[in-house]
């Protein structure tokens, strides 16, 4: 996207055509890699500065209905473009902008005010997302959504349906980010890198999410088996506080700065690059869950799920004990109590 | 017995705080202590490469984050007067730890927080508004480094400041003064930002990357700066050869209006987006980079000029200078044609005029 208004023939004429003699007469070659972020709010920004600089596309692509900001925001990434390796920045209000897309990544949408719950926000985000998600799929129709907006399994469930795609390319980011403040905050406690401490957190993406203690090691050592009450309320160490902390921690930073978006940036970003680099990792994000652990509705919960160019290729069978079933299965009503309700998907 | 942090513990060499719970099973060891024992006996080396950002608005954090995201750092250090903002943004950096490789992060209101950093970015003080130029900012900006830079150097007496505030070529020029640091370790980010995105539009004419797009802008950051047209070259090869009219008003393709662009660059992000964040941040990044990895990179940033070009005054503008981890150890000597080093001077003496009413 030129930004200079010349016409191209007053340009060509002297010194590109001196200087660069073409050899490849073709049409450019479409990108390989090319990434979408809906909404450029902080969140969506983030996560576009975080794929960036992780060099992890050849095109980026933003898109909102704020055409002003959504400029601006195009713009001060172009400038930044020689410390970049991605060499085409685009933006529009069309989406036609997003066309060929291996990702999809949503953060459109209302934000959480202080104090609100995720699931306060539903109908205000469903009305957003029936604007965005055929757009997506008219112009991307063989991307990976992943869908960040709150509430995130509610609304990946509502991504699913209005997309039409297939259960495997639509991922809420769900409780990657809890997982990850988890693993940050049990890892501070034992002086250790977040990276070595392994920790799950599943189920719902916030209040209710469930901390698998049963699975949580560092060096493969089990600390349920080095402390049996751990997680429990009869644990005299509280490490139960630790998760608490997790659920309070987006409030509070919200409370502090008024939203937050580094961290769902960066959490992003290590999605997008489990996909657009075929890694088949295995992260904690929302997922399809019907059928599993007993659960009849069609709802979407965050499992340990294998990502790849595929999007989801696999899920891992994870043993989890009946208490934290029952947690499962908790969410599951109260999500499809509220997914029963929702009009006109 | 219980209260002693377990590394005190472990230097007992008689008996370990596991013997002892042999010989006494009633007390318990706690997760942590079953799981990992403490083996050095020295203090911690601490950290080796630390980076301070004062100032958590929106150039500070992209600053940070980009610092982040490209591993420079093994400890960083956020500061600002807005506490609750500082604490909000310094949670939120540590809650994406996991993605990260900078141990360490850490927020304080009080410098101390700051403490043996190698380099430390300033972008504290107030921003432009839309359609403000950079000069009018100055007094504003002045008060708050009286109180910034001292703490500054109390706390990090060998570190390199590096200013991004607005108007950073007179900001740096303030830095210095009030730091009494030496030269070479104060380094106004200048136009290092304004050569990025004169190489970005430079790319979008020719169809190339940017890296690949060699232009250098100098002089005053901002309104004034100078495009150096005789050295803007694709491979060696000078463009201003092939159109010996470039950059001039005659020149038929307008290259002239490529630095326009650059110029009004900032004032159009601010217009459409309230604030610019993004490319400084990624310039500021790309600078720490040069300094921390000591790479003896050359980068166009502000230096003091007296004595070059013809300038007389006690100022700092932006020339090719080498950065490594002392600093800014030398300046490349540009060829520049008498009008380019008649501008500098002139900015030279803007500049001078507003730096001498200045009370520091």
């Amino acid at each position: 996207m030129s930004l200079l208004c010349l016409p191209a023939a007053v340009i060509m004429s002297s010194v590109l055509q001196k200087l660069i003699s073409p050899l490849a007469s073709s049409p450019a070659e479409p990108p390989r890699n090319k990434v979408t972020v809906v909404g450029v709010g902080q969140v969506g920004m983030a996560c576009a500065i975080s794929i960036l600089l992780r060099d992890l596309c050849d095109e980026l692509a933003l898109v909102d209905v704020m055409e002003d900001r959504l400029k601006g925001e195009m713009m001060d990434l172009q400038h930044g473009s020689l410390f970049l390796k991605t060499s085409k920045i685009v933006a529009d209000k069309d989406y036609a902008v997003t066309a060929n897309s291996r990702l999809v990544v949503v953060t459109a949408g209302v934000r959480q005010q202080e104090g609100e719950s995720r699931l306060n926000l539903v109908q205000r985000n469903v009305n957003v997302f029936k604007a965005i998600v055929p757009q997506i799929v008219k112009y991307s129709p063989n991307c990976t959504i992943i869908v960040v907006s709150n509430p995130v399994d509610v609304l990946t469930y509502v991504t699913w349906k209005l997309s039409g795609l297939p259960k495997h390319r639509v991922i809420g980011s769900g409780t990657n980010l809890d997982s990850a403040r988890f693993r940050y905050m049990m890892a501070e406690r034992l002086g250790i890198h977040a990276s070595s401490f392994n920790g799950w957190v599943l189920g719902e993406h916030g209040d209710t999410s469930v901390p698998v203690w049963s699975g949580a090691n560092v060096a493969g050592v089990n600390l349920q088996k080095l402390n049996p009450d751990i997680g429990t309320d009869g644990d005299k160490e509280q490490w139960k506080a630790t998760h608490k902390a997790v659920v309070d921690s987006a409030y509070e930073v919200i409370k502090l700065k008024g939203y937050t978006n580094w961290a769902i940036g960066l959490s992003v970003a290590d999605l997008t690059e489990s996909i657009v680099k075929n890694m088949s990792r295995v992260h904690p994000v929302s997922t399809m869950v019907k059928d599993m652990y007993g659960i009849g509705e069609e709802v979407f919960l965050s499992l340990p799920c294998v990502l790849n160019s595929s999007g989801v290729s696999s899920v891992v069978n994870m043993t989890l004990t009946d208490g934290e079933v029952g947690q499962l299965k908790k969410s599951a009503d109260t999500l499809w109590g509220i997914q029963k309700d929702l009009k006109d998907i | 017995m219980l209260c002693r942090p377990d590394r005190l513990i472990s230097e007992t060499s008689r008996f370990s705080l596991r013997g002892l719970r042999r010989l006494q099973p009633s007390l318990k060891m706690s997760t942590k202590e079953k799981l990992i024992g403490h083996v050095m006996k020295e203090e911690p080396v601490g950290s080796r490469n630390k980076v301070t950002v004062v100032g958590v608005g929106m150039v500070g954090m992209a600053s940070a984050i980009s610092v982040l995201l490209k591993d420079l750092c093994d400890e960083l250090a956020l500061v600002d007067v807005m506490e609750d903002k500082l604490k909000g943004e310094v949670m939120d950096l540590q809650h994406g730890s996991l993605f990260l490789k900078t141990h360490k992060i850490v927020a304080d209101k009080d410098y101390s927080v700051t403490a043996n950093s190698k380099v430390v970015v300033v972008t504290a003080g107030a921003r432009q508004q839309e359609g403000e130029s950079r000069l009018n900012l100055v007094q504003r900006n002045v008060n708050i480094f009286k109180f910034i830079i001292p703490n500054i150097v109390k706390y990090s007496p060998n570190c390199i400041l590096m200013v991004v505030s607005n108007p950073v070529d007179i900001l740096t020029y303030v830095a210095w003064k009030l730091s009494g640091f030496p030269r070479h370790r104060v380094i106004g980010s200048g136009t290092n930002l304004d050569s990025a995105r004169f190489r970005h539009l430079m790319g979008e004419k020719l169809h190339l990357h940017p890296s690949s797009c060699h232009g250098w802008i100098i002089g005053e950051h901002g309104d004034s700066s100078v495009p150096v047209w005789s050295g803007v070259n694709v491979a060696g090869v000078s463009l201003q050869g092939l159109n010996p009219q470039m950059g001039s008003e005659g020149d038929s393709e307008n290259w002239k209006a490529v630095h326009k662009m650059v110029v009004d660059g900032a004032y159009e992000v601010i217009k459409l987006k309230g604030y610019t964040s993004w490319a400084i941040g990624m310039s500021v990044a790309d600078l720490v980079e040069s300094i921390i990895k000591n790479l003896h990179k050359v980068h166009p940033v502000s230096t003091l000029v007296q004595g070059m070009h013809g300038v007389k005054d006690e100022v700092f503008l932006s020339i090719p200078c080498v950065l490594g981890n002392s600093g800014l150890t030398d300046v490349i000597h540009m060829t520049l044609k008498p009008d380019e080093e008649k501008q500098l001077v002139k900015s030279a003496e803007t500049l001078w005029g507003v730096q001498k009413e200045l009370t520091l």
